[in-house]
Order: structure tokens, then sequence, then C-alpha cells
């Protein structure tokens, strides 16, 4: 290729800019198109061609209970997260700036602080003699220790407590891009706050709640720690097992499988939202 | 004297050590177009979301035909009100915007179906029913929230500045669609405005308000012609403002001594001056002559500027005091070309100025 081809006049009907895009774009192409490619190829050859992984893969009661179990996590966390973030945002949204950037701080600084230990400090707060048990029964509300760790509970409460902060921020801004009035006019319409709730505030902010929603549903499918560590053997979750499956097994091919199957199921969700909402919302306020 | 339909009672609000309100007083008969005038901060927007249910008094009451308003949260006063900004809700169309109050309080399908075609055409905007907000200009918006204002049917129609956001000639032809709305509906209506113009255009009545008081309440002509209070004067209508000294009063007829020395007598003061004190005389604009007539008072002037509006003529003076005046001459006579000289006089009428102490 001589040195001069990529003259001006190729990249005349591209954006300003784009060389400087190039380095990123070659990475990602690199280090992501190629690496799936792979994997699907490996999916279907390996260990022989053809597509007895994925016949293994859905043809298996225990593995389907495993997607199964990947979906009902992610849907229950994303409920959760959804119902929990959105008092949070909304407070957000209509608080004095001052305020809002310190409660931004702290949710920020939770996002930057090491999972594993996060996630670790759950199991100290969770487990049969944790903080949380011990002083439930101290106080005399139970008798015995609940049950909150290696089971769908504590994978619950792990997760929602590291996907919040993805939720709130998108809702934050569709929040803060609705007028405060338009809630007052309805108010004086004879809406009651859950009307004006139902009726108003949630339709409006339902860009904010599928950005959100989409991300969380989308980490919680792939997600490997907290559910290995907060969850139990009965309810193990997809990444869990893909490991298992080529660490332990060193089942590439089924490995393959099964991680693509979780990708083109996100692309495929990713594709229902951009119809529902539209390209530009669906990346969301991040 | 029977009971008045909305009655304010000694509504204050503070906040903190800020007294936003003092103890206002307004009664309203029923059907009234009452408008709370004022500039910004003078008491009159927080004295409606009192009424509104969106800030609480800190005492006093809001009575609506002898029942106390206050403790009824905003979703159940049965008030309609349309805002300073575009409040329709912006994922719903036209019609269901304006079907919205009806929709909450659970009215049947046919009657919504009705109600809504009713208001549409009492603002005229029966082929936008299918529209989304977005797609509407300003001036459209607020008519579509009038509607649905009006929708239910409230006793009181509450609104705070409406017109504010739009352009002057849409402004003019909405009043007058309020106007027409008020007369065919009925409606008690609560305005809000900082325009005096708009004020003297729409309301039955204009409560002044200054710095949380009403400083006066009466008709447009009462405000006008009687205004109790240089700030009145000077809030409605164009008024001029020549320094003073009082010298004597007999019978309500003052006599004043200007600034350039000249006196002037017969001037209405309604409140009582001493001798030798500072006053203000207040001139309107159109009050002033530049033809003597009789028993006219007369000013030495040197015409600055004359421009034309078409209906009228502006004619900027100033007096050997140095005060600038503003003269609106009122017949073509007067009008035709008083070149711009100095060593002139304007003529007044004492019987139409007004006395403030200084």
């Amino acid at each position: 290729m001589p040195g001069n081809s990529l003259s001006r006049s190729s990249v005349a009907g591209l954006p300003a800019g784009t060389g400087g895009a190039l380095p990123a774009l070659m990475l990602v192409g690199l280090f992501f198109i190629v690496p799936v490619v792979a994997l699907l190829l490996r999916s279907v050859t390996d260990p022989e061609p053809g597509l007895q992984n994925y016949a293994a893969l859905f043809g298996s009661g225990t593995y389907v209970r495993v997607f199964l179990n990947t979906f009902l996590v992610a849907s229950v966390v994303t409920a959760v997260t959804i119902v929990g973030a959105f008092p949070v945002a909304w407070m957000l949204a209509i608080m004095p700036p001052a305020m809002g950037s310190i409660v931004f701080g702290i949710i920020i600084l939770s996002m930057w602080t090491n999972l594993l230990t996060r996630t670790y400090a759950w199991m100290v707060l969770l487990q049969r003699t944790g903080v949380i048990n011990r002083a439930l029964i101290g106080l005399g509300i139970i008798q015995e220790p609940l049950p909150l760790i290696n089971n769908l509970a504590g994978v619950t409460i792990g997760m929602v407590y590291i996907m919040l902060p993805f939720m709130i921020l998108p809702l934050v801004g569709t929040l803060r891009a609705i007028d405060p009035m338009t809630l007052r006019a309805a108010a004086l319409c004879g809406a009651s706050q859950f009307e004006a709730f139902r009726r108003i505030l949630l339709p409006l902010s339902l860009p904010g709640i599928a950005a959100g929603g989409l991300m969380v549903f989308v980490m919680s499918l792939g997600y490997f720690v907290t559910p290995a560590l907060l969850g139990g053997t009965s309810n193990m979750m997809l990444a869990e097992m893909i490991a298992q499956t080529v660490q332990s097994l060193l089942n590439w091919g089924l490995g393959s499988a099964a991680a693509f199957v979780l990708l083109a199921v996100t692309m495929a969700l990713y594709a229902i939202q951009l119809r529902l909402v539209g390209a530009r919302r669906a990346g969301g306020g991040l | 004297m029977s009971r008045p339909f909305l009655s304010i009672r000694a509504v204050r609000k503070t906040f903190g050590a800020f007294v936003a309100v003092h103890d206002v007083t307004i009664d309203v008969p029923k059907g009234e177009f009452l408008t709370f005038l004022g500039p910004s901060g003078s008491g009159k927007s927080t004295t409606l979301y009192a009424i509104a249910g969106f800030q609480d008094p800190s005492s006093g009451d809001v009575l609506l035909e002898d029942k106390s308003l206050l403790s009824v949260p905003s979703h159940k006063r049965n008030i309609g009100m349309v805002f300073q900004r575009y409040t329709l809700f912006p994922h719903l169309s036209v019609a269901e915007n304006v079907a919205f109050p009806l929709r909450v309080r659970r009215r049947p399908d046919t009657e919504v179906k009705r109600k809504v075609g009713d208001m549409l055409g009492l603002v005229r905007l029966e082929k936008f029913a299918d529209r989304y907000p977005g797609a509407l200009s300003g001036g459209q918006q607020q008519r579509v929230a009038l509607a649905r204002a009006l929708a239910y049917d409230p006793p009181i129609l509450l609104m705070d500045e409406p017109l504010s956001a739009l352009d002057k000639k849409l402004r003019q032809e909405i009043q007058a669609e309020i106007r027409r709305i008020h007369r065919e509906t009925g409606v008690t209506i609560l305005y809000v405005t900082h325009d005096q113009e708009e004020a003297l255009h729409l309301s039955d009545r204009i409560a002044l308000f200054k710095e949380g008081r009403i400083e006066q309440i009466g008709t447009g002509e009462d405000l006008y012609l009687r205004p109790v209070s240089e700030f009145v004067a000077g809030f409605i209508g164009n008024s001029n403002f020549l320094s003073a000294e009082h010298l004597q009063t007999t019978a309500g007829a003052a006599t004043v001594r200007l600034a350039d020395g000249s006196i002037v007598t017969g001037v209405k003061a309604t409140t009582p001056f001493g001798q030798g004190q500072k006053v203000r005389l207040m001139v309107r604009p159109e009050a002033f002559r530049l033809t003597p007539g009789p028993a006219s008072a007369a000013l030495a002037v040197e015409i600055v500027d004359t421009s034309f509006f078409g209906d009228r003529r502006r004619v900027v003076a100033r007096t050997a005091g140095g005060d600038e005046i503003d003269v609106r001459p009122t017949s073509d006579a007067q009008a035709t070309d008083s070149a711009t000289t100095s060593g002139q006089r304007i003529f007044f009428d004492p019987a139409s100025a007004f006395l403030f102490p200084a």
C-alpha cells in the first residue's frame, strides 16, 4: 500500500477528526470484533464442526436452568434497582444543585470503590453469623438467623447495591428535564400524588427508566463476581457457568456457545430498546 | 351585605425573617375579574400560590363560600390555574391534556368527549385536538392550558402571568380571548401580572401590590384617576412628577410653588400637608395642553423631542428645573407641529393634578 493512499479525497466523506478516532476503533476492532468472531467459530468447530455445543446447551436441563436463573436474577435485580433508584433520582433532580452534587459525589465514589471489596463486605454483613443477623437477633426481632446469603436474596442485595448508580444517573437526566410546574399543574387539575405519578411523571421518565433498565439488565446478565460470592449453587448464573466450563471442564466449545448466546440475547434486547425508545435515547444520560 | 364568594383574610407569608405578604385581606364577589398587579417581589404571586395551595400562608385564611381552603390539598381544591410557564403534559395530545382533569375525576367517556369538544371550541382550537404540545406555538399552548383549567368548571380560575412569555401582538390577541371567555363562562378570575396595561384592559378591579401589601384596590379608573400614593400614580399609566413646595391648602385645593418659582393653585390635595413641605406634583401626560385653556397653569419648558405614533403624538419637554416631562397632546390642533423650540409654554388644569409627599 503506497504511503499516501490515505489521501484527503479518500476521507473527505467522513467527519473531521475521524483520523484521531482510528487508534481506538482499531483497538475495539482488534480486541473485540476478532475475539467475538473467534468465539463464534470455536462454538461451532470445537471439538468438531457442527451445532452440537448449542444442542448440548439447550438440551441439558442443567444449562437451561442456569439460563433461566440468569434471566430471573437479572430481571429481579433490574426491577428492584428501578424501584430503589427512582426516589433517589427524583430527589437529586429537584434538590438544590449544591446539595445534589454532594449526593452525586457519594454515588460516584461508591462506583470507584473496588467491586470485590464491596462484595466481600456484603458477605460479612449477610452471613448467618453476620452483622445483620446478629443485630436482628440481638434486638429480639428474629430467633433464627435469616438466610441472606448463598441464595437469590443475597445476589439481589449485592447486585442492586452495585447497579443503583447505573440506574440513577440516566434517570436523573430524564427527570431533570421535567418541569416541576407540570406536576403542580397536574395537582391543581385534581390529580393526587399517585395519579400525577402514574399519569405524568412515570410516562415522562420512561426513556430514562428504559435506558438505565437495559444497562442494568445487560450488566446483570453477564455478572460474575457478586453472584459467585453471594449466590448459592442452586442459582448459578451464566457467567459462572461459562467460567466453570472453560476452567474446570476445559470445554471451550460449550463455553464459547454459552458466551455467544449471552451476547446474542444482549444485542437483541438492545435492538428492541432502539425500536421502542428511539436510537437517540437508548444511550441514556451517561 | 351578602357574604363574599372568595375571601382572603389577613393572609401573611414569611420566609425566615422576610415578610413576603403582609396581612392581605380581599373579598372577591362571584364572577369578578380581579387582578393582582405589582412589581416582581411585591407578594402578588405568593398570595395567588396561597389560594392554589402551593404555599401555605404563615397566618390568615382563605375562604371559598365560607369554607376554609387551607386544610384542603391542592388536588382537592377544585381550582383552575394557568401558569406563566407552559405546563401542558408533553406526552399527551391537546385533547388528552384538556381531558386530564376529567379523567382523574373518573368522569364517563361521553362526558369527557363532549366537554373536551366544548372547551376546545371555547379557545378556538378544535382543529388542534390531535396535535401534541410540542407542535403548538406559545399562544396556542396557553389557550390549551386555559381550556384544561376550565374543563372541570372550577369556581375560581387563577392565572399567574400567563402571557408574559408571549410577544406583544399575541398578548393583545389572547387578552381579548380571555375577556371573551370570562364573559361567556362567568368564572371568577384572579389574575397576576406586572403589566399595568394588561391589568387595565382585563380587570373589573385591580389590587396593586407593593412590598407585600395592597397599596390600593379598586377599578382601573379608581387607580388611574384617584391614586392614593405616588407609587400608584407612577405604576398605573404614565405620570410626570414635578418637585414643588406646598404653600397652603384651603377647602381641599392646594397652592404650590414649582421649582422654577411659578405658583400653581387649585391642586387636589387628598392628604394634609404642612406649610413649606416638599411635595411632588403629578400630572398625567394627556393632561397637558400646548395651548392655554380656561383656568390653566403654565409651565415654561423647552421642547426636546416630538415623535409620531399614528394615533397620537408624544412630546418630550424639559422644565427650567431640569425635570423631563412626557406630554401627550390629545387633539390634532395641539399636535400640529410644535417644532422643537425653547421658550415654549405648556399648560395643564390644576384640578387634574395630584399632590404627594416628596
